[in-house]
């Protein structure tokens, strides 16, 4: 497989299994360059399992997981090269201030300079000069972005990057991020709510106990987009007479109004089912992605959100 | 913070000073005692009179409380600083791997492109560093303090019972470091080389008293560290090799034990 123009991310079977317990299975996964995956589900699904595998601080029970085409058990350390990481909950050394912290990752990075560090830590509105442990959480979250951030890595593994964020810091590493795939950079990160990543990510796969239940695009989410409809006729109508399209959800009739929910496909049909009978009053909203989200997978992935 | 190396010992840097610092100051101390034990003939007897079984715990080859070298080996090299150079090793080697693994620093450390058997060896080097600073210490102290009270020892001499000394230290160290590379477990790695530590002793100290231990005294460590009174004759070649073997040893289970396990969460 060639590096450069493969997939950046490849599992294949990929399978965990602690004891008895399987904490993943058969994960077939493929991030592709340049793209940013939301990788959701809720807290025990197998994200951070899925993320401990591809960088080789665990070994598959069974099945592969490549990066850049190489091993991510056999050739841990050529990966580690191309990737950064932020843990999902990152310890960092106490007593060690932030510019000891980049130091030290810059030589085991054998990184010349740390201009770009520096760099990060400003925009991120970090004090490099404190000892970790006097540090609030956030700004340790902030710390251990830096140093996943700031060797210019082809792949981010970033383990719910924004919890501890205030959302001013959030903009920001969101245009780090947009500049990293601006460059060819892929990123792969979790979250447990569909806000946080919908603003960045490409596309967004769903884990349950385990297992991947959907990979979707989130161009073609917002396609499927719910709209909630409400329709005033002159008299009062049943559903049946509308003929709505199948699609379409949550049909409530009160007298002379129906209600509904709609993706955006089925728009068309129901303008055409509503427009048969005289309409006296119509509103039409867009739904929250959230809400359109968990319509589809709420109820194979339990809570979401 | 130039490698692991490096930042390992610099996260050890107070702990060390403390610890040499304390060396000094018991090294000092016996000093100061010994101009008024050396000429008390009554010292002789009450060490005659103890039973044998108790007087070859701690007395090595020879008790002999005259001399400075029966002096030095009975006061320190037979339990107080064997005692303070494995609590060392034993800490350091358990903390490199299984310490950060359950403060779970180690995520982040193994995420950087090293590997881990670079990390583990590493670590190990600063254990053997740290070993190395706290027996010259104790060999300096020996030989610039000593002097002051009279307390006369050939440089030579002193120099191989650190030697060999720090390699007694370093046998538990590295076994606690490859028993915390292969599990992650950092009471484990502590209690194990202890009580490893505590058998050793007594089998060496018991060996030439009870039959059944006799055959067994030989593989004791502490038997290549003392059994040949390294204050008297200088170092043993075999007990060095031995030492080394040991320790080269355990590093290659650390190596070993560290590459085909998971990482605690």
């Amino acid at each position: 497989m060639d590096a450069s123009t493969g997939p950046v991310v490849s599992t294949r079977h990929l399978t965990k299994a602690y004891g008895r317990l399987l904490a993943l299975r058969q994960l077939d996964l493929r991030v592709e360059p340049g793209e940013v995956f939301g990788y959701l589900g809720p807290n025990g699904a197998g994200k951070t399992t899925t993320f401990r595998l591809l960088m080789g601080l665990l070994r598959p029970t069974s099945g592969r997981a490549s990066v850049l085409g190489l091993d991510t058990w056999r050739a841990s350390v050529a990966v580690h090269r191309q990737v950064g990481y932020l843990p999902g909950e990152p310890v960092l050394y106490d007593r060690l201030t932030g510019h000891q912290h980049v130091e030290y990752f810059r030589s085991l990075r054998s990184m010349p300079e740390d201009k770009y560090a520096r760099a990060l830590a400003e925009r991120l509105d970090l004090e490099l000069g404190k000892p970790a442990r006097s540090l609030s959480k956030g700004n340790r979250q902030k710390l251990a972005l830096v140093l996943a951030l700031m060797s210019r890595p082809r792949l981010l593994v970033l383990d719910e990057p924004t919890s501890g964020l205030d959302p001013m810091v959030q903009r920001e590493f969101h245009a780090l991020l947009r500049e990293h795939t601006a460059e060819g950079g892929s990123v792969l990160l979790s979250s447990h709510v569909l806000a946080e990543v919908q603003r960045v990510a490409d596309r967004i796969g769903v884990l349950r106990a385990g297992r991947l239940v959907a990979v979707e695009r989130l161009e073609d989410l917002r396609r499927k987009s719910l709209h909630h409809l409400t329709a005033r006729f002159a008299e009062p109508v049943a559903a049946a007479d509308l003929h709505l399209p199948d699609d379409v959800r949550d049909v409530v009739v009160d007298g002379d109004t129906v209600t509904c929910s709609a993706p955006q496909s089925a728009l068309d049909g129901v303008l055409k089912g509503v427009s048969r009978w005289p309409v006296v009053d119509f509103g039409c909203v867009e739904a929250e992605l959230e809400e359109t989200f968990l319509a589809y997978y709420g109820e194979e992935t339990g809570r979401v959100a | 913070m130039r490698d692991v190396t490096l930042k390992t010992i610099y996260d050890q840097r107070r702990g060390l000073l403390a610890w040499c610092v304390s060396l000094a100051l018991l090294v000092a101390m016996y000093v100061a005692v010994w101009p008024s034990i050396r000429g008390q003939p009554s010292m002789a007897q009450f060490l005659d009179s103890m039973p044998k079984a108790f007087r070859a715990l701690f007395a090595m080859s020879g008790a002999d409380m005259s001399s400075p070298a029966g002096y030095v080996q009975i006061e320190l090299l037979s339990f107080l600083g064997p005692m303070i150079l494995l609590g060392y090793a034993i800490a350091a080697g358990s903390s490199a791997v299984a310490g950060e693994e359950e403060r779970h620093t180690l995520d982040m450390l193994l995420a950087n492109p090293v590997s881990r058997a670079r990390v583990v060896l590493e670590k190990g080097a600063a254990m053997v560093v740290g070993v190395l600073l706290l027996a010259a210490v104790t060999a300096a102290a020996l030989l610039f303090e000593g002097p002051l009270g009279d307390l006369r020892l050939p440089a030579g001499n002193v120099v191989a019972a650190m030697v060999h000394l720090a390699l007694l230290a370093l046998v538990f160290g590295s076994l606690a470091l490859a028993l915390g590379a292969s599990t992650g477990r950092l009471g484990l790695s502590r209690a194990v080389p202890a009580v490893a530590a505590v058998a050793a002793y007594v089998v060496n100290g018991l060996g030439p008293l009870v039959s059944w231990l006799e055959p067994l005294q030989k593989f004791s460590p502490f038997y290549q560290y003392g059994g040949h009174d390294p204050l008297r004759t200088g170092v043993s070649t075999s007990g060095i090799l031995v030492a080394v073997l040991t320790v080269l040893a355990f590093a290659g289970l650390a190596v070993a034990g560290f590459r085909r396990r998971d990482i605690a969460a």
